[in-house]
């Protein structure tokens, strides 16, 4: 049977896939059908009844949206029933529409502008008193002006179809018809601000730059997001060199259009008025702001006198995974080869190098899975119960995967499953939840591999390996697991059943394994319960590690890190450089003499009484930032870098897709692009005979460095997709695998503590943007409301967090949220780093990953003070 | 003692009948089912029905054999039967007291129904305010069970069946079978895009059919009593009896059970007793609120479905609305317009904002306000209106609007001219709330 169609529109003759709708022919034929209600990304709904067409040998005129063609159908698409039908509907929306479109957001960019053009009478028949609503508002960022509405229910349908957070619905009926919030429960709406984008008309508008623009004036810019690892195309757009608006184009990028609340809403940190604008020296005698010329001369002389006082060895860089694979090049050149130090690393160290490294080690690469996959996939084996919260939109795909595909998901995560948490959780999508008490993942990972052991391994398996693997697990019970984990054998065994069984599985791994203990030796197990269960090295399968940062990909990748060159080429072990801790520690014995930090900020991210006093320790502290930070008050030199949305340059996502991004407007104050500033520097040290040109500008442009960069790359370092069988059995030949008998980790009478990321912020950077402060702006504790009750806790009540080491603890307020488990407790990072110190720090024998998400700790009301 | 013959009248016209499961079955009660569980293959059921010519008796006459016949037979999964108790057409009465009368009539009727189409669950979608048809139901289906004509393994037949009562929350349209579906799936009540229809995606995406309460208390008599008997009631392609709810100014308004056929003449003279006050007839609506109305020149016209259409209206729930001389037709149209304003359910725009534009335009005409030019845009607005819809509401809004405008268009031109209305000179007083 030919897939094909044949139809006729307008006399035309379309051949069409079969199952396409009458619009998107027609659309093919030329013919634009007006609609709203109407949107490729949801399922027809024929409401607004605007794309009425006839169709020969039926009587009525059909909606073209929800009309599939046939063979050998007529269309007409501009009849004189069509245009007369066309024509009422329109008289029939704008009859109460009001007249405000001089001070409505959508005018310039509404559809109900633009087919009243083309479809509505010069004067209006209604002469009736028109129907009004108050205007009002779905929580801080949205504006609900129903007078504007045409009843399409695209934001509910997207809510519901794309989102699944099913915030809204349909309240009231006939002309009185309006669209409600049903945003009763914690995260009932993400922010994601879809309904925004994907209204025709002006009833919904984004209260943050409400009266700001007119839209011929944005400028537009596609880029890429940069507050995690999903990658996704966003339009920055600009008003007089301001990011005014977010979009995403429907359809487009990794993303197809969708968006987080972090993308939509977090644009507001670009311009933000605390942006570093000029050089600043920091002298005995003050802080002097100076010229980029004096910035150059006085870094490059710095570095230079160290260099000869100590050796290069005396040098180090840290630089963020959240800059340009260009910066990282050049970073790691002006390091390695201009000043001679193989001490370099990047924020790929906090935990995804962990994915990175185990992945190349086992199959050769670390691009196994796309979101593609994902959505074809019929099982979904995730640890990142939080994955909706770290990366929103590959959490989509995972959404999209179950509603198309009934995709069977497995969740591995301490949180709870239930119905009352929300309902984008992904336990709460879960077709088996494997909740694992906290910080005890890798036994959930030891249970599946027995299961999978003792049953059926899949036939591929290197027999090597397979003969390792099963020794290792001999001697481990599973009840000795479910001690440990919480999960009983059953339990174990039905989940890997289902994933041993499916076409097409993906793995999915995020931070709670990538950044937990041992993460590193989690991973490389977790990559063998991939190859057990068959989910390697076939077409749809694969395991995909969730990056925190837009660019930990991108960072290793460039060589951002001490144990790898550029195309994660293995660094010569004779000269191996430091990492992140080791730099830390070696400054702090006054090895290390200068640091040269980028975007990175170790006071928050690590101890900070260790590392305060290493970095106090140093000759020469110079930080690179975008914003003034606990850091950058410690350095002797402080450059201004350029945001994401000032540069060209690219990211490379978690799937390893590489991704351009374009500068939407000048560099904010003096600022300058990370790269340019490497290129400058580069030029200024290198003592290497150069054309005159070279020394005195250096690279011209990203796309230069880029090229550069290209050519250092090994053969085929972002073409190969998929494991190499050849790396698979080298690894299978020496690996050394072993279990460790799981612990125990409950501590009785304590609370597991998790430390974790917010769906509204991502990283510091998302702490400047309003949009998003507006949402969460302050630290609080996630307790479960059983556990609030039996230790009697108001909402809101100040409670103690103490730990042996730490007695005075840290105070913040309690939430109660059914998401946590009986227990444990829940705290979002970003406004509260200090929760760390109370935790336990490990750093991964094998990486040096710096892990201490999560821990043991009493909590106790405080009394109240006799004053 | 009545001129025809009662059918499903005749258990409760019985002095002392009360519904009950004893008293049903005293009647031969449930031996409808019994037989067809024993004897009958749902093919031949099916056969028997579509013989009989029973057609649909909630408003589109849809013939009920035929409808049963199209659930797929190789379907492997649930199918449901839906009774669509959800009567709200204004002016109409009869299945509540088909419900609350003689309950098991129609509970048979849905089970051989059920076993013709092969579902083991059915709906009663009961209208929200029958608080008592509800109770009523909830108790028989509990006797029924108790009974064992209805759970598993009935009759040792090995087929199994559940009934349930659903009641509605208060809105027409959820009479349309497509809303009715939403509704009881716990959505908001608002009809689907058709196709795909019920019978192939139906409640729950399952072949589903959704029958009215009077077509399926017809069933066991039909089983009972033969096609042939059935199909020699009425006339032509109008088989069996109907219920006709007469109401209005007429001197005896009420459920009257006749063979489809006798004269709109005989039923409002002669059955319901004639006009109040032996005032002179103006207008009649013939099928509920949703049917055009008709001129006294129809009163021949014999109620049947074709005869009906024919005549320019349509038999629909067979609620007989009559209006003496003394009514305002502006008033009656504007009345109706409200009823439909306010159960609109908002989905689609030609119905959303036009029965709000429509019925501001009639108050505006009532009160003394009409405008030269009001009349032809409401037959414009009608004809947007038309055809242009998700489900047949449309058509059923402007029915009682665009026909009192065809057969008394001077009576609104009338209002206009003499800026009031001639029957209500307060008009406007009365209306200001």
């Amino acid at each position: 049977m030919s897939s094909q169609v044949t139809l006729k529109i307008n006399g035309q003759d379309v051949t069409v896939e079969k199952g396409t709708r009458v619009i998107e022919a027609a659309k093919l034929a030329g013919a634009e059908i007006a609609h709203f209600c109407y949107h490729p990304k949801l399922k027809p709904d024929a409401n607004c009844r605007m794309c009425l067409v006839e169709i020969e040998k039926m009587p009525k005129l059909q909606t073209s949206c929800s009309t599939e063609v046939s063979e050998g159908m007529v269309v007409e698409t501009a009849s004189e029933k069509v245009v007369d039908a066309q024509k009422g509907v329109m008289a029939f929306l704008l009859g109460n529409h009001p007249l405000d479109c001089p001070e409505c957001d959508q005018g310039g960019e509404c559809q109900l502008q633009d087919f009243a053009h083309q479809h509505g009478a010069m004067t209006s028949p209604f002469g009736e008193v028109k129907r009004t609503f108050e205007k009002s508002y779905f929580g801080p960022l949205i504006e609900k002006e129903m007078n504007r509405c045409v009843s399409c229910l695209r934001c509910v349908r997207y809510c519901d179809e794309v989102i699944g957070a099913n915030a809204l619905g349909s309240m009231n009926r006939g002309s009185m018809h309006e669209v409600g919030a049903f945003a009763r429960q914690e995260l009932a709406c993400e922010f994601c601000g879809g309904c925004i984008q994907i209204c025709p008309v002006g009833a919904l508008t984004s209260r943050l730059a409400m009266f700001d623009y007119r839209t011929w004036q944005l400028k537009k810019t596609e880029s890429i997001c940069n507050y995690c690892g999903d990658g996704c195309t966003l339009t920055l757009e600009a008003a007089k060199e301001e990011i005014t608006r977010v979009s995403s184009e429907m359809g487009t990028g990794r993303n197809s259009g969708d968006l987080c609340a972090r993308g939509f809403f977090g644009y507001g940190a670009i311009n933000h008025e605390s942006r570093l604008t000029r050089p600043l020296l920091r002298l005995e005698n003050g802080d002097l702001e100076v010229t980029w010329q004096w910035a150059f001369d006085k870094t490059s002389e710095d570095l230079k006198a160290i260099v000869e006082k100590y050796g290069a060895k005396a040098v180090g860089g840290v630089i963020s995974a959240q800059c340009t694979n260009e910066a990282v090049y050049l970073f790691q050149k002006l390091m390695r080869e201009t000043i001679g130090t193989p001490h370099i690393d990047s924020g790929a160290r906090f935990g995804y190098i962990n994915a990175v490294s185990a992945l190349t080690e086992v199959f050769g690469t670390a691009r196994l899975a796309s979101y593609e996959d994902i959505v074809q996939s019929d099982c979904l084996l995730v640890f990142a119960g939080e994955m909706t919260e770290t990366n929103p939109i590959a959490a989509l795909k995972v959404k999209e995967a179950i509603r198309q595909n009934s995709a069977k998901l497995i969740t591995v995560s301490p949180y709870n499953a239930r119905r009352e948490t929300y309902i984008s959780h992904l336990p709460h999508l879960a077709h088996q939840h494997l909740q694992v008490q906290v910080g005890s993942e890798s036994s959930a990972i030891l249970g599946l591999t027995k299961a999978i052991l003792e049953a059926e391994p899949a036939s591929a398996t290197p027999q090597a390996m397979l003969a390792k693997m099963k020794t290792a697990v001999s001697g481990i019970s599973f009840e000795s697991i479910e001690a440990a984990s919480g999960i009983s054998e059953s339990q174990f065994q039905k989940a890997a059943a289902l994933f041993r069984s499916a076409k097409r599985g993906v793995l999915i791994v995020g931070r709670s394994v990538l950044r937990g203990a041992e993460g590193h030796e989690a991973m490389l197990r977790l990559a063998e319960l991939a190859v057990i269960s068959g989910q390697i090295g076939r077409p749809g399968c694969g395991i995909l590690p969730l990056s925190k940062e837009s660019n930990a990909f991108g960072a290793l990748e460039m060589g951002g890190a001490p144990e790898f060159l550029p195309g994660l080429q293995l660094s010569d072990p004779e000269n191996k450089g430091y990492n992140l801790l080791e730099m830390v520690d070696a400054a702090a014995r006054g090895e290390i003499k200068a640091l040269y930090l980028v975007g990175e900020n170790p006071l928050r991210s690590l101890p900070q009484k260790k590392v305060k006093a290493a970095l106090e320790n140093l000759e020469l502290l110079i930080c690179q930032d975008l914003y003034p930070t606990e850091t950058t008050a410690l350095a002797q030199i402080v450059l201004p870098a350029s945001s994401y949305a000032e540069q060209s340059g690219r990211f490379t996502n978690q799937e390893g897709e590489i991704q351009k991004l374009r500068p939407a407007i000048d560099p904010v104050g003096n600022s300058k692009p990370d790269w340019e500033i490497f290129s400058t520097l580069t030029g200024k040290l290198n003592t290497k005979e150069k054309t005159p040109y070279q020394k005195l500008r250096g690279h011209v442009s990203a796309d230069a460095v880029w090229k550069e960069a290209v050519m250092a790359m090994p053969e085929g370092w972002s073409t190969q997709k998929g494991a190499k069988p050849e790396a698979l059995s080298v690894y299978a030949e020496n690996a050394q695998i072993a279990w460790q008998l799981p612990e125990k980790t409950v501590q009785d009478g304590l609370f597991a503590l998790q430390v974790g990321q917010s769906l509204f912020h991502a990283g510091q950077m998302s702490t400047y943007a309003s949009g998003l402060t507006t949402l969460l702006n302050a630290p609080v504790i996630l307790i479960h409301p059983e556990d609030a009750e039996r230790l009697s806790l108001d909402e809101g009540e100040q409670v103690q967090l103490s730990t042996e080491d730490n007695k005075a603890g840290i105070q913040l307020p309690v939430k109660t949220s059914k998401k946590v488990a009986e227990g444990t407790l829940f705290v979002s990072e970003h406004f509260a780093l200090s929760v760390k110190t109370l935790l336990p720090l490990s750093v991964d024998k094998t990486t040096g990953v710096p892990a201490g998400d999560s821990g043991w700790v009493a909590l106790s009301k405080i009394s109240v003070a006799a004053s | 003692m009545p001129k025809y013959e009662l059918v499903l009248f005749k258990n409760m016209a019985q002095s002392g009948y009360t519904g009950s499961f004893t008293d049903y079955k005293k009647t031969g009660g449930y031996t409808a089912f019994e037989k067809v569980l024993k004897e009958g293959s749902p093919a031949n059921i099916i056969d028997e029905v579509k013989k009989s010519g029973l057609r649909g008796r909630g408003g589109a006459g849809f013939p009920t054999g035929l409808k049963w016949s199209f659930i797929p037979k190789d379907h492997v999964g649930p199918r449901y039967l839906c009774c669509n108790a959800d009567e709200s057409e204004p002016g109409t009465y009869k299945d509540r007291q088909l419900m609350e009368r003689d309950p098991h009539q129609m509970l048979e009727g849905m089970a051989i129904c059920c076993y013709a189409i092969g579902a083991a669950t059915a709906y009663i979608y009961i209208r929200g305010e029958f608080d008592l048809g509800a109770e009523i139901l909830e108790d028989a289906i509990a006797e029924a069970y108790k009974a064992k004509v209805i759970g598993k393994d009935i009759f040792g037949s090995g087929f199994s069946l559940d009934i349930f009562v659903h009641r509605g929350a208060g809105a027409y349209i959820c009479g349309e079978e497509t809303a009715l579906l939403e509704s009881i799936e716990g959505k908001r009540g608002k009809p689907r895009i058709k196709p795909p229809f019920p019978a192939i995606h139906g409640l729950y995406q399952e072949p589903t059919v959704i029958n009215n309460v009077e077509t399926l208390a017809n069933v066991p008599h039909i089983i009972n009593r033969g096609a042939e008997w059935f199909a020699s009631i009425g006339i032509g392609k109008s088989t069996g009896t109907r219920i006709f709810g007469v109401s209005g100014q007429v001197n005896r308004p009420g459920n009257y059970e006749v063979p489809m056929g006798v004269t709109v003449r005989e039923m409002i003279y002669d059955i319901a007793g004639g006009i109040r006050g032996n005032k002179k007839l103006k207008a009649f609506i013939p099928g509920g609120a949703s049917a055009p109305m008709m001129k006294p020149e129809h009163l021949d016209t014999p109620l049947d479905f074709e005869s009906i259409k024919e005549a320019g209206s349509m038999l629909g729930s067979g609620a007989i609305t009559v209006m003496d001389e003394d009514t305002c037709i502006v008033w009656a149209a504007m009345n109706l317009m409200e009823f439909f304003h306010h159960e609109s359910c908002g989905q689609c725009t030609p119905c959303r904002e036009g029965s709000g534009w429509v019925l501001q335009i009639l108050r505006r005409i009532e009160q003394g306000h009409g405008r030269e030019g009001d009349v032809d845009q409401l037959l414009d607005l009608c004809g947007r209106i038309e055809g242009k819809t998700v489900c047949a509401f449309g058509e059923a809004e402007i029915g009682p609007i665009v026909s009192s405008i065809k057969h008394f268009r001077a009576e609104f031109e009338q209002h206009i001219s003499e800026k009031g209305c001639p029957f209500h000179p307060n008009a406007a007083l009365s209306m200001a709330h």
